[in-house]
């Protein structure tokens, strides 16, 4: 790994990450898991919660569903801290645009230890209010006024992929199958049970062609994050882990796209990624990608160049260190939340092991989009 | 310890379903659900009150049944307490209505009570107490629902009508007698309709794992406790039956097998019954138990609170079954409906009159 347009800029570490047990938590608050997630990541990271300097929060329906605007101000006070708060809000990936602003923030000099929260609190709540709010992810006055959901573009591309690769239905259950497989091992997943094939196939169609366990569940959940600076690596009582570099993009509105199937925001944060650092994507990196819905899964495989197209079913069976924690699919989806567990499993998996799973590579890299590839969120990791 | 509940029985019982079906695949086709999501709550059809039945109409039929079977005047009744979350008034006791047409004495204690699914459950539970303390001779316990959903809300699958009524009095003549009854209770906002609103709200995956499962396992629970008893000591076991599925997980998770529990279990071809629910489940049980066989009864209302009952079936139970219609009587009683019957019948038609 070389890295190219960040020489001059301090480095920045993981110094420690905290996560709460995905799931519907129908005994806690929002606050009560933040707080739970930021206890861990402060003893993870050996550091008292006075020292944090500024902090960062990711919450995609704080305000929808939880009627909290300015969460990170609410959440500073919850702490007794009195440092500068923001709020980070790019739908499903706002964990991994939170984790830049913070990373932004050491860089600048603006702060020493930042601390990153990721909260999603969804299950007091209706699953037609729920899913309400998850279809605001896309535009509202173009696409929600006329009842279009994320899923419905997932079922739409997913038709395509099959129909243009040749690719069977009973193929595309390999990705929920797989991501079971791993949830099972990480003690913090929602979906903590193994799936075969027959059960996938006989779940119930949610959107045509899509069945249930093409689906990743939304659900509750926190995870929080430690960064400090170089003069505090030597502070670090574990393997530090640095965040080499983050980098994104929006796209258009998949509709006025010439190829459904490319994710054109994935395509330009990596292109953008690569002029900061260089690195070798490979089936043998640890690699975290967005998928929300099975078929993103395989696109994004794609999309960074991991295999070729339409060769996602063939590969995901070596791929031992994607999604080590399930994935949204399996570990479940804490919207805001989401992409900040993919890095705190990420850490842990390059520090030591996590799952079970000891992990060689010295680099590691993070995949978010929101909604219908929106916009995309990479964050590369070193050890 | 001689618990006091010891000195009381159900003398009589009696159960009203009304004749009409309505199948889960008609629902599930009008509202555009999963063709499997019948299948996942364990319902087939639903029983469906009539345009000129209410939680009224059907209580006094159960009841008329349970003085049948207990063999009493319906003078010697000093209590009726019905159980309802669907009162054709809103103000206005069904118990006067009942009690007077069913000719019970008029020194009565009476009320209308409401726990969402559990209080005519609530209902058994004070008769017991005033019959063990001397205060009554016999009470009337009823449970009545014409149990109302949101159309094309999942509760609409199960959502259903019917009632159960006993006669509870002294152990000596009971068909089975009350062994022990206890009662957890907790805030737990899981099911509600607010005042004035046609239709329940409830918090899907909520009304499981903290409501339903939670409340009841701690009902039992306390009941094993308290009494000494073990799963296995019960010959029956009858839940609250919110839909198919949810008795039997329970029933796992309490060590108990499904065996056990199928013989009171009518959810999957009647609907949910509300008030009536477990209490339906009990008396068919009832008509089929022998003298000695212990029954566990564990009925649930969201809100939330669960009973939990022991009762031992005595030689008496048997001779009374026949005395007035039986629950496979009523399951066996039916003519299939469409939607838009259900829809006239339920009043979820609005019209103008006049």
């Amino acid at each position: 790994m070389e890295e190219l347009g960040v020489k001059n800029m301090g480095k920045v570490f993981v110094a420690g990450v905290g996560m709460t047990k995905v799931g519907r938590i129908f005994n806690k608050g929002y606050k009560e898991l933040a707080m739970e997630a930021v206890d861990k990541a402060l003893n993870d990271a050996g550091i008292a919660v006075s020292e944090v300097d500024y902090l960062v929060v990711s919450s995609a329906f704080s305000d929808s569903l939880l009627n909290q605007v300015d969460i990170s101000s609410i959440l500073a006070q919850e702490m007794g801290i009195d440092v500068p708060a923001i709020s980070v809000n790019t739908g499903e990936s706002s964990g991994v645009a939170a984790l830049e602003a913070a990373l932004n923030a050491v860089r600048a000099g603006k702060s020493n230890t930042a601390l990153i929260i990721g909260v999603e609190k969804l299950s007091e709540f209706p699953s037609a209010k729920i899913n309400s709010s998850f279809s605001h992810v896309l535009d509202y006055e173009i696409e929600g006024i006329r009842g279009i959901a994320p899923i419905n573009y997932a079922a739409l591309l997913l038709k395509e992929y099959m129909k243009r690769y040749g690719v069977k239905r009973d193929d595309i259950f390999q990705w929920a199958i797989e991501m079971h497989k791993r949830a099972e091992k990480n003690p913090y997943a929602y979906l903590r049970f193994a799936l075969d094939l027959d059960k996938a196939r006989n779940s119930q169609v949610i959107s045509s062609p899509l069945t249930l366990y093409d689906v990743a569940p939304l659900a509750d959940g926190a995870a929080a994050a430690v960064l400090v600076n170089e003069d505090l690596q030597t502070t670090i009582r574990t393997q530090p882990v640095e965040i080499v570099a983050t980098a994104s993009a929006t796209a258009p509105p998949i509709y006025l796209r010439n190829d459904m199937l490319d994710m054109l925001a994935t395509k330009k944060a990596l292109e953008r990624l690569r002029t900061t650092v260089k690195f070798k994507m490979g089936k043998d990196i640890a690699l975290q990608v967005h998928d929300s819905f099975s078929i993103y899964g395989f696109l994004a495989l794609e999309e960074l160049g991991v295999c070729g197209r339409g060769e996602g079913v063939k590969a995901i069976g070596d791929l031992q260190y994607l999604n080590v924690g399930g994935g949204l699919k399996a570990r479940g989806h804490p919207v805001g939340a989401s992409s900040l567990y993919a890095l705190d499993e990420t850490v842990l998996l390059m520090r030591d092991s996590f799952s079970g799973l000891r992990y060689d590579g010295d680099a590691a890299l993070i995949h978010s989009i929101s909604g219908a590839e929106n916009n995309a969120w990479l964050a590369l990791l070193k050890r | 310890m001689d618990r006091p509940e010891g000195k009381t029985g159900i003398i009589g019982w009696g159960v009203y379903i009304p004749r009409y079906r309505l199948k889960a695949s008609d629902i599930a086709k009008l509202w555009g659900f999963d063709p499997t999501t019948p299948s996942s709550l364990g319902i087939h059809e639903k029983a469906v009150a009539a345009v000129d039945e209410d939680s009224i109409t059907m209580g006094w039929y159960a009841a008329s049944s349970a003085i049948k079977r207990a063999g009493i005047k319906p003078e010697k009744i000093e209590a009726v307490f019905v159980g309802s979350e669907s009162k054709p008034y809103a103000v206005k006791p069904s118990g006067t209505v009942i009690g007077d047409a069913l000719g019970v004495s008029r020194k009565r204690l009476t009320t209308d009570l409401e726990f969402a699914c559990r209080a005519g459950s609530e209902a058994v539970r004070l008769v017991v107490s005033l019959v063990s303390s001397g205060t009554i001779g016999y009470g009337l316990a009823i449970g009545s629902d014409t149990a109302q959903a949101n159309p094309g809300d999942v509760l609409e699958f199960t959502a259903s009508s019917g009632a159960a009524a006993f006669v509870i009095g002294p152990a000596e003549d009971a068909a089975a007698r009350f062994e022990a009854v206890v009662t957890y209770v907790t805030d737990t906002p899981d099911f509600w309709r607010r005042e004035g609103s046609k239709y329940p709200m409830h918090g899907e995956g909520f009304t499981g794992e903290p409501a339903y499962f939670h409340h009841i396992t701690s009902s039992v629970n306390l009941l094993m406790e308290e009494t000494g008893l073990r799963p296995e000591d019960f010959d029956y076991a009858v839940f609250h039956q919110p839909n198919g599925k949810y008795p039997l997980r329970v029933a796992s998770k309490l060590g108990i097998p499904k065996e056990k529990v199928l013989p009171g279990l009518v959810t999957p071809w009647i609907g949910n019954t509300y008030n009536a629910s477990a209490l339906i489940g009990l008396s068919k049980v009832l008509e089929e138990a022998k003298p000695g066989q212990r029954i566990l009864v564990a009925p649930f209302g969201s809100g939330a609170g669960s009973d939990a009952m022991s009762l031992i079936v005595t030689d008496k139970a048997s001779a009374r079954v026949n005395e007035a219609p039986t629950v496979e009587d009523f399951l066996s009683r039916k003519t299939y409906i469409d939607y838009a019957e259900y829809a006239k019948s339920r009043h979820i038609i609005w019209r103008n009159w006049g």
